[in-house]
C-alpha cells in the first residue's frame, strides 16, 4: 500500500445493515490522490445517470487523503461527495473539525454509504476491531448539531446532521465539531438515508515514507505560517471576517441581494468590529491547525458558540442590509445548529426580501430589518410555512415566484460573497465551477482583487487563465485533503510588505498581469516540490509531487466532474452568471456587468474543451480521464 | 466633498472610520488634506497609507496612476489592505 493511506474503504449498506471493508484502489489513489478526487471517481463509476439525489441509489462518500492524520497544519479535513440535491450535478463539500482524523486513526480512507435506512440510525465505527455498530437514533432525531455532538461525547470524532438534514433542506450540511461541510446539500443526502451521525476512531498511526524530513520541514512551515501577514496575522487576529473592510472598499461585498457591492455599515459586521465588541475567544476547531481562524462569541441564553465567518457576515449581514453583528451571530448559531449552509440560507433570505420589495412574494421580512428572521431560519430548517420554499434554494424559488434575473445562483448553487463585477476571474470561476457558484473551488479573487497582488480585476488580462490554475489547484488541495486557506500562504510576506506605489511592486504585478499563457505554462512544469503541500505529499507518499503534477491531477479531477455534470444533462449554457451580474453595473462609470461572454470562449480553449464547453477527446485522453 | 474610508489600522490611529475632505484634485491631495486635518495623528495616517492600496469608488488605482489619480466631487477614496476570507 502507498504510504499515507490506510488502505481500506468501508462500504456500508444502510438498508440491510451490513458492511464490508474493501482494499483501497491504488490506481485511483495514484490518479486522483484521495478526498474529492477519489470520491468523484467512485461516484461516477458507481451510479448511472439520472438517479434521484435523495433516493437510495445516491451514495454518500466520505473521503480522506494522504495528508489527513498527520500533524501538517490545516490538514485535518475530509471531503463528502454525492449527487447534489440542490444542483442535480456533482455535489461535494469539505469540512474541518476532527472527523478526518478519526477516520485515519480508524485505518479507513473512505466510507461509502449506500441505500437508506428505514428508521433513524447512527453508526459507531471501531477501526481497530473492524466493526460497525448500527444504533437506533430515534432519541437523537430532531436534535441540533450542538446537542447531538454533546450527547455523543466530545472526545470522539463525529459527523452529524441537524434538523435541516433530517428535513431534506436542499442546502443542509454535515457538521464535525463546529465546522460544516456546507455546500450542495450533502446533509440532505445524509438525512435521506435517515443517518443522524457517524462516530469513528481507532489507534492507527499514519505511515510515512520519510517521517524525519516531514517533521523537520513541518516545523519550518509552522514558522512560515506564524510570520505570514494573512495566515499569521489577519486570519489569526480577525478571523475570516477581517476581509470585510477590504471587500467593501473594493465594492464586491454583496449588498441588497447582490444589487450593490458596498454597504454603509460594513465595519459593524467586520472581524475588526468583532474583536472590539463581541469576541470571547479565538480557537482552532480543526485539529493541528495553527491559524485559528475560528471565533467564539457569547449568545444571550445560549452561551459561548462559534462566531460567523466572512461568508455568513456578508450573506446574512450586508446582503440583507443589516449591520447588526449580534443578530448575525445569533442567525449563524441557528444555521449551524440546524445544520444548514449559511451562504445558501443568506442568499435565499436576500432573494425573498427582494421578491417582497417587488411585490412578488408575501413574506414578513424586509431589507434592513432584523425582525422575523430568527423565526424564519427555524422554519427553513424544519420546512414550516414559507420556510419550506426557502429550503428549496434560490433557483427553485425563482421558478415558483419569478425573479430569475436577480436570483443569485450558478447551476442552482447560491453565490458566495465576492461580487464578480469587481473580480472578473472570480466570475469566470463561479460560472464554470462544477458544483456551482462557489469561491472555495479556486479562490481566484485572492489572486486578483483581495490579496496582495492587486492587479486590475476589471480587465480581460489573465481572467480566463487564473481560474483554470486556481480550480486545478483547489481540486488537488481538496483531495489531499487540505484547507484552501493554505494557498493564501503562497504569496510571500515580502510581497505583502511592499509599498503598492513602489516601482518594484508595480513591476512585479505588471509582469504577472501580462504573463498571459506563460503563467499557465510555468505552473504546469513538473519539477521539484516547492510548496509545503507538494513536499508534504512527497515526504508522506514517497512519490514526487510538484506544482505541475498537482495541476495535472487537479485538471483530471475537474474534467471528471465536468463529465459527470454533462452526463447528468448540464451543458455549456449552465456556465453562466445571474442576469443581474452580467448586465447591471455596480461601479461608478461602469456601463454593464461582468464580461463573461468575452472570457468564457478563452476559458474553454485553455481547458481543452470545444466551443460548447465539452472536453475534447484528446484532453480526456491526455489527462487519463476514463468515461 | 470627497469621502474617505480607512483601513482598520488607520481608523484606530485616527479614531474615525470615515470622514469627508473638501474637493481636491488627486489622491495625493487627499493624503495631504488628511494629514493637515488630523494634525500629529495625520503623520501616522500618511505612514500607514504608504503600505495600503487605494481604491477610488471601489476600483483599485495602484496599477493605474496611484497617488496621481484624479478625483471628482462625490468620489470615495478607500485605503485597503490585503486580506483573506472564506
Amino acid at each position: 500500500m502507498i504510504k499515507g493511506y490506510a488502505g481500506r474503504v468501508l462500504e456500508i449498506d444502510l438498508a440491510n445493515r451490513t458492511f464490508v471493508f474493501q482494499p483501497l484502489d491504488e490506481d485511483i489513489a495514484r490518479l486522483y490522490i484521495g478526498g474529492k478526487g477519489y470520491g468523484t471517481r467512485l461516484l461516477y463509476d458507481m451510479t448511472p445517470a439520472g438517479i434521484d439525489p435523495l433516493g437510495p441509489e445516491n451514495p454518500l462518500i466520505f473521503a480522506t487523503g494522504p495528508l489527513n492524520g498527520s500533524v501538517a497544519p490545516q490538514s485535518n479535513r475530509f471531503a463528502v461527495v454525492c449527487k447534489s440535491p440542490l444542483t442535480g450535478g456533482i455535489g461535494n463539500a469539505a469540512c474541518g473539525g476532527s472527523f478526518a482524523y478519526g477516520m485515519k486513526r480508524g485505518g479507513i480512507d473512505v466510507i461509502v454509504l449506500k441505500h437508506q435506512s428505514e428508521s433513524p440510525v447512527r453508526l459507531e465505527i471501531d477501526g481497530d476491531k473492524s466493526e460497525v455498530r448500527f444504533i437506533d437514533a430515534t432519541d437523537l432525531w430532531g436534535k441540533g448539531t450542538y446537542e447531538t455532538q454533546q450527547i455523543l461525547g466530545k472526545k470522539k470524532y463525529h459527523a452529524v446532521i441537524g434538523p435541516a438534514g433530517e428535513n431534506l433542506v436542499r442546502y443542509a450540511g454535515i457538521v464535525s465539531n463546529e465546522r460544516i461541510a456546507g455546500r450542495t446539500g450533502v446533509g440532505a443526502v445524509m438525512g435521506s438515508k435517515k443517518l443522524k451521525a457517524i462516530t469513528v476512531g481507532g489507534s492507527r498511526k499514519l505511515e510515512m515514507d520519510d517521517p524525519d524530513a516531514f517533521k523537520e520541514y513541518t516545523s519550518w512551515v509552522r514558522e512560515h505560517f506564524r510570520d505570514h501577514p494573512v495566515l499569521g496575522e489577519s486570519l489569526k487576529r480577525f478571523g475570516t471576517g477581517g476581509i470585510v473592510p477590504t471587500t467593501n472598499a473594493r465594492n464586491i461585498i454583496p449588498t441588497h441581494n447582490f444589487k450593490y457591492g458596498h454597504f454603509k455599515d460594513a465595519m459593524k459586521i467586520s472581524g475588526q468590529y468583532m474583536e472590539d465588541h463581541e469576541l470571547k475567544g479565538v480557537k482552532s476547531s480543526c485539529i493541528h491547525c495553527p491559524v485559528t481562524c475560528g471565533r467564539d462569541v457569547e449568545l444571550e441564553g445560549i452561551g459561548r458558540v462559534k462566531g460567523p465567518e466572512y461568508e455568513t457576515l456578508a450573506l446574512m449581514g450586508s446582503n440583507l442590509d443589516i449591520g447588526d453583528l449580534k443578530r448575525v451571530n445569533e442567525w449563524n448559531y441557528h444555521a449551524d445548529d440546524l445544520g444548514m449552509d449559511s451562504i445558501s440560507l443568506g442568499a435565499s433570505l436576500g432573494f425573498a426580501m427582494e421578491l417582497r420589495e417587488r411585490g412578488m412574494l408575501s413574506i414578513d421580512i424586509e431589507f434592513g430589518d432584523p425582525s422575523g428572521i430568527t423565526e424564519l431560519i427555524k422554519d427553513v430548517g424544519h420546512r414550516r410555512g414559507i420556510g419550506n420554499d426557502l429550503a428549496e434554494g434560490v433557483k427553485r424559488m425563482s421558478e415558483k415566484y419569478g425573479g430569475a434575473d436577480f436570483a443569485p445562483h450558478v447551476k442552482g448553487l447560491e453565490l458566495s460573497a465576492y461580487d464578480p463585477r469587481g473580480s472578473y476571474a472570480q466570475g469566470v470561476e463561479y460560472a464554470t465551477t462544477n458544483r456551482g457558484g462557489c469561491h472555495v473551488q479556486g479562490a481566484s479573487m485572492y489572486m486578483e482583487s483581495v490579496g496582495p497582488l492587486t492587479i486590475n480585476p476589471q480587465n480581460l488580462k489573465l481572467k480566463a487563465d487564473i481560474p483554470v490554475i486556481q480550480q486545478n489547484l483547489a481540486c488537488a488541495i481538496n483531495s489531499m485533503v487540505l484547507c484552501i486557506f493554505t494557498t493564501y500562504g503562497m504569496i510571500p510576506k515580502q510581497i505583502h510588505e511592499m509599498d503598492p506605489n513602489s516601482f518594484t511592486y508595480k513591476a512585479i504585478t505588471t509582469a504577472f498581469e501580462n504573463s498571459g499563457p506563460l503563467f499557465r505554462i510555468l505552473m504546469g512544469i513538473k519539477g521539484k516540490p516547492m510548496m509545503w503541500f507538494e513536499k508534504w505529499l512527497t515526504y508522506i507518499t514517497g512519490t514526487t509531487f510538484s506544482g505541475g503534477h498537482l495541476q495535472e491531477i487537479g485538471a483530471r479531477i475537474f474534467n471528471l466532474e465536468r463529465m459527470y455534470n454533462l452526463r447528468e444533462g448540464m451543458t455549456g449554457a449552465d456556465d453562466t452568471l445571474p442576469h443581474r451580474i452580467l448586465h447591471e453595473p455596480t461601479f461608478k462609470g461602469m456601463t454593464s456587468g461582468h464580461p463573461l461572454d468575452q472570457l468564457l470562449p478563452r476559458y474553454y480553449r485553455n481547458r481543452g474543451w470545444d466551443t460548447d464547453g465539452v472536453p475534447l477527446a484528446k484532453t480526456l485522453e491526455k489527462l487519463q480521464v476514463r468515461v | 466633498m470627497i469621502t474617505v474610508e480607512l483601513t482598520y489600522d488607520m481608523s484606530k490611529a485616527l479614531g474615525i472610520e470615515t470622514f469627508e475632505v473638501d474637493d481636491v484634485p488627486t489622491v495625493a491631495d487627499v493624503v495631504a488634506a488628511t494629514r493637515a486635518k488630523f494634525g500629529d495623528k495625520g503623520e501616522e495616517f500618511a505612514k500607514l497609507s504608504r503600505v495600503a492600496a487605494v481604491a477610488v469608488n471601489g476600483m483599485l488605482v495602484n496599477y493605474r496612476k496611484g497617488m496621481k489619480t484624479k478625483l471628482a466631487p462625490g468620489d470615495t477614496v478607500a485605503f485597503v489592505k490585503a486580506a483573506a476570507g472564506g
